[in-house]
């Protein structure tokens, strides 16, 4: 028991620097601002969040909208803002409060944006309301909002890097299947197109180079945690973060999400070497620390809801489990699971509205009602099929269409809606990916297993 | 305090970072024959490659082989049709007007083999819209005749000029032949009309191959690899852009546009036909054009070369390339089998498009299904396979 109580007072109660999470304050901020200035310049707000009619909102939060477009660029500039003032470690905890809001707010507006990174900035700025990341070295200190301070708990360090080591575990037991492992899928296909890669792109046409950058990443996946936890290994597994985040980045287009990766890692380093860091910008040897911690883990509140949200976290990814059928080709339970660049999907869905009586079909065409990247994504995932089914329904409830023939046609109140969708999974050909006799109107959202879906034949 | 003074130094030294990153100077390669030359860097920072891999023989080809001589082939067509509208209008009579119908007929044919080519310079003009809008605008044409007065630089008169403009005036419904030269030879705003199109043609694809003859090297060696290096067909790239722009015209333009559209395929419950609405409506020849669009198709997917139908290398050897199956079935194969099935059905026909919809259109429903199934063939399959995201929006992936 001793043994075990002296681990958990290292882990958690122990008094130690403050300089790792000064640093992380400082780094993270600055990569919060730049891809928020990325997303902005793209133009990708008007993209994403103000060219489409419909948005494909998550189970449980219809009630997210983006409202319009000056309330949206609204948040985009204030989410700027706020990136700049957890940098500057001025207002923190509001800033960071309001940062983690605003952005999960963005985030929950429609679900064809899922990013994994996303999902991760989410959770990062959440865990960081909870952190004393103001008390050195920030504005906060200069006009008096908190005190200088050069010891916090071992626990407001680790669980920043607890938080990155689900991540890589998590993405390292995903990639424990048949597909990545076995048939070294879906980079065999996607390497043959970057053979004009420099340098080694010509190797990229031999498939045990995607057999090697398979089992690299699974075994990088699930060890890298470990490897940056050990004081005499950790030089080398940042080493080797650095390459496999800069490979991938040149590689796939994944956006920001390696450099967020290379820059959050640096706070399994030692407290010397954040010191380093911060004594080129500020003294960090004056006032040596006699002060005491601010005591502020007395909040057991908050200790029970850190507690709670790592549970979720790890839960979450084994939901998969309660659904029959193959993940990959369902995708039920799917999403927030840390599942990166796992599948190569391609579908294409047709969609039909029934008349009541004589059951005759109308095709409806999509492009009318979604952007090309929504309709891209719903066309391999049964979720969105059913959402963008009732969203169809639902325009054309009660309705009277007048057809060029002269006839007339009253629809009734939830029009029956049925879809013919091909997907392809792996590249192994097209093939029927739902019932097209299941009127998807009567279809409840929610949790449940989605009975309409066919199953996978290979 | 010193204390304080770090703190917001470190707070003006961020911010003057932050402005500085908005002028940096662009790095790239700068060697004008790699691969990735950059026209913008202004520092080489050693990234320039220089490589081997068939894409670049499949671009060349396909460029070559295809792109050029067919651009250059409508080109001349083009001039002929010119010529006969001038020749005809100088003085109208049934010789004049059978040459010119000729050549219409001819210059739209040629126009079916580079209606998919939907990318550089023909996309930045709209060719398509421009050339081949139909059905033709008939109230909006005449009254621009009427009034002596139109304005073809205007997106809005794309219903009421270009080649189906052709189909309507020298196919003119309630008139003979001889009506029409007498028409023609007493309304000089109908031969002025019939002037500004060809000539409003011919000014468009004068500029499409000469931006073609600056854009191709680009092309060749790859749009996108100017910016960042080099591309993996992503967007902006040139196989992602000829992909794309295949998909479309045929999913859209094709099986939508020419077929679909006039059966009454998507024109509600009722499925009522709409037969004005094919394509050469008052000439008749829709098939023909709809078989020849669809066979040039084929020709670029296969790499077979404009002018001798060889086979070099095409879109059919990348798939094989990369192992893409169909049904336990070679994808290429899939696709050519399909397209064959297409033409073969579409070849079945004695009668005009628009008649066949009216009387015969359970035969013609079943090649609806035929047209219909090659679309997720080429936009699922042969997209996924060749790692081209059929999107035109740019994002991120994870």
């Amino acid at each position: 028991m001793t043994e075990i109580n002296k681990w958990v007072t290292h882990l958690i109660k122990n008094p130690v620097s403050i300089f790792p999470l000064i640093v992380f304050r400082i780094t993270f901020g600055l990569i919060l601002f730049a891809s928020t200035l990325r997303f902005i310049l793209k133009g990708w707000i008007s993209d994403l969040y103000i060219k489409p009619t419909y948005f494909f909102t998550y189970y449980g939060f219809d009630w997210v909208r983006p409202v319009n477009s000056e309330v949206i660029y609204l948040i985009f500039f204030l989410l700027l803002l706020c990136s700049i003032m957890i940098t500057l470690g001025l207002f923190y905890r509001i800033s960071s409060l309001l940062f983690f809001i605003l952005f999960t707010y963005v985030e929950l507006i429609d679900k064809t944006n899922y990013l994994n990174h996303y999902y991760f900035i989410s959770l990062m700025s959440f865990l960081m309301i909870f952190l004393p990341a103001n008390k050195f070295f920030s504005l906060d200190n200069v006009i008096g909002i908190s005190k200088k301070v050069k010891t916090v708990y071992a626990w407001q360090i680790n669980i920043i890097k607890l938080q990155i080591g689900m991540v890589y575990l998590f993405a390292g037991v995903a990639k424990i299947n048949f597909h990545w492992l076995v048939e070294a899928q879906p980079l065999t296909n996607w390497l043959k197109h970057q053979s004009d890669f420099p340098i080694i792109g010509r190797f990229f046409l031999y498939d045990a180079t995607a057999y090697l950058f398979s089992w690299g990443g699974a075994i990088f996946d699930l060890l890298i945690f470990f490897i940056l936890a050990n004081k005499r290994w950790r030089i080398y597994g940042y080493f080797i973060v650095v390459i496999f985040h800069i490979l991938t980045s040149v590689m796939f287009p994944i956006g920001v999400f390696p450099l967020v990766m290379i820059v959050s890692t640096l706070i399994f380093f030692s407290d010397k070497f954040h010191q380093k860091i911060l004594s080129i910008m500020v003294n960090t040897k004056a006032h040596k620390s006699s002060e005491k911690i601010e005591d502020q883990h007395k909040n057991s509140y908050i200790m029970y809801l850190l507690v709670t949200f790592f549970v979720i976290q790890l839960l979450i990814p084994f939901r998969y489990l309660l659904y029959p059928g193959k993940l990959f080709w369902t995708e039920q339970g799917y999403r927030f699971s840390w599942r990166v660049m796992l599948i190569e999907k391609a579908g294409y869905a047709q969609f039909y509205i029934h008349e009541p009586k004589m059951d005759r079909k109308m095709l409806i065409e999509t492009r009318n009602y979604l952007t090309p990247q929504q309709e891209k994504m719903m066309s391999t995932q049964p979720d969105m099929i059913l959402q963008f089914a009732h969203y169809i329904s639902s325009e054309f409830k009660d309705s009277t269409i007048l057809e060029t023939n002269g006839e007339i046609i009253k629809l009734g109140n939830k029009p029956k809606i049925t879809a013919e969708v091909k997907v392809s999974l792996f590249n192994k050909g097209s093939k029927d990916f739902i019932n097209q006799n299941t009127n998807l109107s009567m279809e409840n959202r929610g949790f449940m297993n989605k009975e309409w879906i066919l199953p996978y034949e290979d | 305090m010193r204390y304080k003074s770090f703190v917001i130094s470190f707070t003006l030294v961020l911010l003057i970072i932050l402005l500085m990153c908005v002028s940096c100077q662009k790095k790239g390669c700068t060697d004008p024959i790699a691969l990735n030359y950059s026209v913008e860097a202004q520092k080489d920072n050693n990234s320039c490659q220089y490589q081997d891999f068939d894409k670049l023989n499949l671009l060349k080809n396909l460029s070559d082989n295809y792109i050029t001589p067919s651009l250059s082939a409508y080109n001349d067509k083009i001039n002929i049709l010119n010529n006969s509208v001038v020749s005809f209008i100088s003085s109208p009579n049934i010789q004049g007007l059978g040459y010119l119908r000729n050549s219409w007929e001819d210059a739209l044919l040629n126009w079916q083999d580079i209606a998919f080519l939907d990318f550089g310079p023909s996309e930045y003009i709209i060719l398509r819209s421009q050339t081949n809008t139909f059905p033709i605008d008939t109230t909006e044409l005449q009254n621009s005749i009427i009034s002596g007065t139109w304005n073809f630089q205007n997106s809005t008169f794309n219903d009421s000029k270009g080649l189906q403009a052709f189909d309507y005036l020298l196919f003119k419904p309630g008139y003979t032949d001889e009506g029409l030269i007498t028409y023609y030879q007493s309304d000089t705003n109908a031969t002025n009309y019939l002037k500004s199109i060809s000539e409003d043609l011919l000014i468009n694809i004068n500029y499409v191959t000469q931006q073609w003859d600056l854009q191709k090297e680009d092309f060749i060696n790859d749009f996108e690899t100017t910016n960042t290096g080099y591309s993996s067909n992503s967007q902006g790239s040139s196989v992602s852009n000829i992909i794309n722009a295949l998909c479309l015209h045929y999913e859209f333009y094709v099986r939508r546009g020419k077929v679909g559209l006039p059966m009454g395929v998507f024109n509600g419950f009722s499925q009522q036909e709409l037969p004005h609405l094919v394509e050469c409506y008052y000439s008749g020849k829709s098939f023909q054009n709809a078989v020849r669009c669809i066979s040039s198709m084929r020709k670029f997917i296969n790499g077979a070369s404009y002018i001798a139908n060889d086979n070099g290398v095409g879109l059919d050897d990348y798939m094989n390339f990369v192992n893409a199956e169909q049904n336990s079935q070679q994808l290429s194969s899939t696709i050519d089998n399909q397209i064959v099935t297409i033409l073969d059905e579409l070849g079945n026909y004695n009668n005009s498009l628009s008649e066949e919809i009216m009387t015969n259109k359970t035969a013609l429903s079943s090649s609806y299904e035929e047209l219909q199934r090659l679309v997720p063939f080429i936009k699922v399959d042969m997209t996924s396979a060749l790692g081209v995201l059929i999107t035109y929006q740019d994002n991120d992936g994870d």
